[in-house]
């Protein structure tokens, strides 16, 4: 589904990513990991079309499709979801109204029909159900006055609502307590079929105890320096990153 | 009329330029502002302009003692009698002279009145990378009964040098002086200036005071201005910054009463991009005094990713006092950050009861309220002895003995 | 900001700016129409055309020479080539007599027209409830639901009709609030101004619909000088609306309106415009000169409340203003101001605090792309007298590109110590992170620029009532076309 090759990367000059090679498959969930400031966040923001950032080599495809080419909107509309580390907020428009447009965009790009308010409604209904989301939650403006949680929750709510091929979680656990850990998780969970695929950056092992992950990817530097199964996820949480950045360090440096 | 009869029988007997002569003709015949003027719409300077006025100075000797009284104490002072140089200090890096000739750009017309009568003020300028550890002092002592005084000063700040000032204007008698203060100030790059004006000269006195700041790229300059005493105070404080990643600071404080005014007229002109400026001006009114705020802030076209904030709050603390407030946005760059904020009104009553209800008195009650009103500009003060000068003040001028050093 | 980036904006601003003005067809209306020019003879022969009693010709005449002795303002931040006052048509009447009791016999033409124009005249106005008084050039034309006014006291018709009609109310109350002499524009209006809409709301009586006035210019080389005057009774309510279009023309057409309100004690008059008039090519070529000076004044425990939204004209003069004389009386405001192209706005409003307990807010939204230069001009004033008075002012401007400007002109002048005002102002451009957030959310840029412009202006919209709120954001659609859909 997505591949990206030797994908290097950076803002204002300074060059982020040096040389990304991740494959991910339909059904697949995929973590990555690693210290503050290795580049999960550039990875997402240039995987999602966020023009800040230049790429200055390497490809990403997706289904076949050049991705690099696209503008934000056309990625979005091709299947790609982004849940932001700091959901932005927009006063004034309510949530409805965002996620209606939003699913109205993406319909129209496919050549479909504007969904009947009514169809959307129930389906709002359904996946507020899903995500333990109170009611009047729709007609408050998006994300603004909104806790950390609530943020975080109206991201995995829209990627329920806008049904993506790949969803890219960046950072969703941090700040969240438990509790809103473990309902975004299974929100998660539960969305998960074998046609999507899901990214997870986060540098807390705990999000993975909530959702298992088939693959999991040391970042550092700008570069994937160690991939494993769940398993490298609970040794990082025990060893910490020291033992493989160094190594990697060496051979960079 | 009075002052304009006043300079004009002077302006007859002195020996002046072409140039100075024409300005001055021009200035005669146009006269002072007047409300009609948008600059001057809140403040008229009728009265001001209606009294006689002596415009040769004296210069009397001053007192050790009477310096003592009105100087903070610090080694660096520079002293004028009715304009006279009567000390400068030797500073490493630091060129202290007398009174010389410059260009400036404001047409204002009372600064032309500045450039065509000037004949006294100071002209320091500071070597690249100095660093002054102790401030720079500046007193203007008056001693001419009912005189009319222009000065006019000039600081220019080498690249790398910091600096700090601190100004005070005191008339040594009763009478209705009359000063047309004008500073130019010339910031070169990375620089830091810090200039405080003490303005708590006796009951009659009477202020213009204009200060012009140019900034280059890299310097951060901070003008605080204090206003306790005098009848009537305008400041015109004027930024233009000139290169990137300038700052430009400004704090005011005035607590006024009797039938005191005080107008504090301020621009920046953001020309650069990447630039800041903050702006805060907080006044508290008593019996029958008049605040006046005029603060403008300029981004020019292409002066993208300015950060300007102004605010101005007033507390009105008696009927008969009141406020005209003209804070003002003029934006022709898009992407920015400027806002302004204003605000009028009263001490808070449930803040005041939850005092009363704690044992304190109505009137320390409403002293401390007051202070901690005012004192979010003073505390951006860097120079220790001008803040607690600056409490001190406010204490009095409040009628409360405090200590408000806790 | 990436090279890319700015390709993309910039063809954005390029769409925006290109935008068509959709109501810019004129209409083959036959008019009656006197020479250009403006004399004694003209303020006389208007009169005469409207058959009007002698004392309106002395009110006419008397501001005639009182606008010869003024000179046309200049304060106001906004460039543009004076009128001449020579050049212009000062009456233009379409032909078609008298004025209709039914609409269903108006002229297929004009019809048409309105119906291009979007204006229900007929069953959907039913159904909307609303009843409209149209004037075209400088006539009405066409005015609904007289009847079921009338059951409950109500007058509504062409002022023209309200000077023969009720002379008593006119004599009193025109001028009383905006007077002649006020200002240059008020002056030219009291002298010239041919029709436009008069209301009275009876004591205790509630509006049962929502009253509208649609203005039309039709005619080339005429000025619009249309006149308001909106009396609502003790304890009555009302709410009014307006709406403006003209065609697209070359020259700059004049529209030098006045309206007056007066909310007597307990009164509740809230009165909205939607102004749309041609506001000239992407060159600043053609485009209607907008001054206006509408005014209101609340007795005791009465209610203005003004909400605007400006999209059109090349140039926009409009203060419309609250005297809060009665006590515990209240003021507000509620604008939305959108310049495009060359468009120049100075807009704002003017809140005169003179009673007790007297409240203002204001709360004023401006957008301005392209080219153009948008001017928040406002006074606050709380007088000796105006003891615990309250006002609360916010205004805000988005910028869109940057070629335009934005300004904010707040006049504060308090005199009275029991009192507070609050004033808040920002500048900005639109957020680059919201658009992002939008795109990723597979919302293009255009429509998220819509979406963003619609919910900070949503404070203002929310004022209007229901179907001029669909209008409105229909129009600011229309005037940031290709970014707005």
């Amino acid at each position: 589904m997505l591949q990206i090759k030797e994908l290097k990367a950076g803002i204002e000059g300074n060059q982020i990513l040096k040389g990304i090679n991740l494959e991910v498959n339909a059904g697949e969930i995929h973590a990555i990991m690693g210290p503050n400031g290795s580049g999960k966040s550039t990875l997402s923001a240039v995987i999602a079309g966020k023009e800040e950032y230049e790429v200055e080599g390497g490809t990403i495809s997706f289904d076949g499709k050049n991705l690099l080419e696209l503008d934000p909107e056309e990625r979005a509309h091709n299947g790609i979801f982004l849940s932001f580390q700091y959901p932005v907020e927009i006063p004034g428009i309510s949530v409805s109204n965002f996620i209606k447009t939003s699913i109205t965009e993406k319909r129209k790009a496919q050549g479909l029909q504007t969904l009947p308010t009514k169809d959307l409604l129930k389906m709002m209904r359904e996946k507020m159900e899903l995500l333990s989301i109170k009611k009047g939650y729709l007609s408050r403006n998006m994300n603004e006055g909104f806790s950390g949680g609530e943020k975080k929750r109206n991201e995995i709510f829209q990627m329920a609502m806008l049904e993506p091929k790949l969803a890219i979680l960046d950072e969703t656990d941090s700040g969240l307590d438990i509790d809103a850990l473990r309902i975004v998780a299974n929100g998660v969970n539960k969305l998960r079929t074998g046609d999507n695929a899901t990214i997870v950056i986060t540098h807390y092992q705990r999000l993975l105890d909530y959702i298992v992950p088939d693959f999991v990817h040391v970042l550092h530097n700008g570069r994937i320096i160690k991939s494993g199964g769940k398993e490298l996820a609970l040794e990082l949480e025990e060893k910490g990153y020291d033992w493989i950045t160094k190594e990697a360090d060496k051979k960079w440096a | 009329m009075g002052l304009i009869k006043n300079i004009k029988s002077y302006s007859e007997g002195i020996q002046i330029s072409a140039e100075k002569r024409e300005i001055l003709t021009s200035f005669l015949s146009n006269g002072f502002p007047t409300t009609k003027d948008e600059e001057w719409k809140y403040t008229s300077l009728k009265k001001v302009i209606a009294n006689e006025y002596s415009i040769e100075n004296k210069g009397e000797i001053i007192d050790s003692s009477i310096i003592e009284k009105y100087s903070l104490g610090l080694k660096n002072k520079i002293i004028f009698s009715d304009g006279k140089l009567i000390n400068t200090p030797i500073i490493k890096g630091v060129n202290i002279n007398d009174f010389s000739e410059f260009e400036s750009a404001n047409t204002d017309s009372i600064l032309q009145l500045n450039k065509a009568l000037s004949q006294n003020g100071f002209t320091i300028s500071v070597e690249k990378n100095t660093v002054l550890e102790s401030p720079i002092e500046i007193l203007f002592f008056s001693t001419t009964v009912n005189g009319f005084s222009q000065y006019r000063n000039q600081i220019s700040i080498g690249e790398n040098s910091e600096v700090k000032f601190i100004e005070r204007l005191q008339n040594l008698n009763n009478s209705a002086s009359f000063v047309n203060h004008f500073t130019q100030i010339n910031c070169a790059k990375n620089t830091k200036v810090e200039y405080n004006k003490i303005q708590n000269n006796t009951a009659e006195s009477q202020l213009i005071d204009t200060m012009n700041v140019y900034q280059e790229q890299d310097s951060t300059c901070n003008i605080n201005t204090l206003i306790f005493g005098g009848s009537f105070i305008r400041n015109n404080l004027n930024f233009e910054q000139n290169g990137s990643n300038c700052e430009s600071n400004m704090n005011g404080v005035s607590i006024l009463n009797n039938n005191q005014l005080a107008d504090n007229h301020t621009f920046v002109d953001h020309k650069s991009a990447h630039c800041r400026s903050n702006e805060m001006y907080k006044g508290v009114y008593l019996d029958n005094s008049k605040g006046v705020f005029n603060g403008k802030i300029m981004v020019r076209p292409d002066a993208q990713k300015i950060d300007a904030f102004q605010s101005n709050n007033n507390l009105l603390l008696s009927d008969t006092s009141s406020i005209d407030s003209k804070p003002q946005l003029e934006i022709y760059a898009d992407d920015v950050k400027c806002s302004h904020g204003c605000t009028i009104g009263q001490l808070d009553d449930d803040a005041l009861f939850y005092m009363r209800s704690r044992g304190i008195g109505i009137e320390e009650a409403k002293a401390v309220l007051t202070y901690a009103f005012a004192s979010e500009a003073i505390e951006n003060i860097s120079v220790e002895q001008v803040k607690t000068l600056a409490k001190k003040l406010l204490a009095k001028k409040l009628n409360v003995d405090l200590d408000f050093s806790l | 900001m990436s090279e890319q980036k700015r390709q993309s904006e910039d063809e954005l601003l390029e769409k925006v700016t290109s935008s068509e003005y959709k109501y810019g067809f004129t209409t083959d209306v036959e008019s009656d129409t006197i020479p250009k020019g403006l004399s004694e003879d003209v303020v006389r022969i208007i009169s005469a055309k409207k058959n009007e009693p002698e004392w309106m010709l002395e009110y006419r005449l008397k501001a005639y020479n009182a606008w010869l002795e003024m000179e046309e303002p200049n304060w106001a931040n906004i460039n543009y080539t004076k009128p001449n006052y020579q050049e212009i048509i000062y009456y233009s009447a379409p032909k078609q007599k008298p004025v209709l009791d039914s609409l269903d016999d108006l002229d297929p033409e004009m019809k048409e027209m309105f119906d291009k124009l979007g204006i229900s005249i007929d069953e959907q106005n039913k159904l909307a409830n609303v009843a409209v008084d149209i004037v075209m050039d400088s006539v009405s034309v066409a005015t609904s639901f007289k009847e079921t006014l009338a059951e409950k006291g109500i007058i509504f018709c062409p002022i023209s009709d309200a000077i023969q009609d009720h002379p008593e109310l006119v004599k009193k109350y025109l001028g009383s609030v905006v007077p002649a002499r006020d200002n240059f524009f008020s002056a030219l209006n009291a002298a010239v101004f041919s029709d436009g809409s008069f209301c009275y709301i009876p004591k205790g009586v509630k509006c049962p619909m929502e009253l509208s006035t649609y203005f039309r210019i039709n005619e080339a080389g005429t000025g619009q000088f249309e006149r308001t005057l909106l009396i609502a009774d003790e304890g009555s309510q009302v709410s009014y609306l307006e709406g403006c279009t003209a065609p697209m023309r070359d020259e700059n057409q004049l529209h030098a309106a006045v309206v007056e309100l007066i909310a007597m004690d307990d009164a509740n008059i809230k009165y909205s415009t939607v102004q749309n008039w041609y506001p000239g090519n992407a060159e600043g070529v053609g485009g209607v000169f907008n001054f206006v000076t509408k005014r209101g004044i609340c007795h005791k425990s009465a209610k203005i409340s003004w909400t605007q939204v400006e999209t059109g004209s090349a140039v926009t003069w409009k203060y419309p203003s609250c005297i809060l004389k009665g006590d515990n009386s209240i003021g507000e405001f509620f604008s939305v101001a959108v310049t495009n192209n060359r468009q120049q706005a100075d807009t704002g409003t003017k809140m005169i605090h003179l009673g007790k307990n007297t409240k203002s807010t204001i709360i004023a939204k401006g957008i301005s792309a392209g080219k153009s230069e948008g001017n928040y001009r406002g006074l606050v004033r709380i007088s000796k007298g105006a003891t615990n008075s309250r006002n609360f002012s916010q205004c805000d401007s988005l910028l869109m590109g940057d070629k335009c400007g934005s300004h904010t002109f707040p006049y504060i002048e308090v005199k009275n110590n029991s009192s507070k005002v609050e004033h808040e102002a920002t500048t900005s451009k639109i957020g680059e992170d919201q658009i992002f957030y939008c795109n990723q959310r597979g919302i293009g840029t255009e429509a998220a620029i819509a979406l963003i412009v619609n919910g900070y202006c949503k404070d203002v919209l929310n004022q209007l009532p229901m179907e001029f709120a669909v209008e409105a954001q229909k129009l600011l659609e229309i005037s940031l076309e290709g970014s707005v859909g």
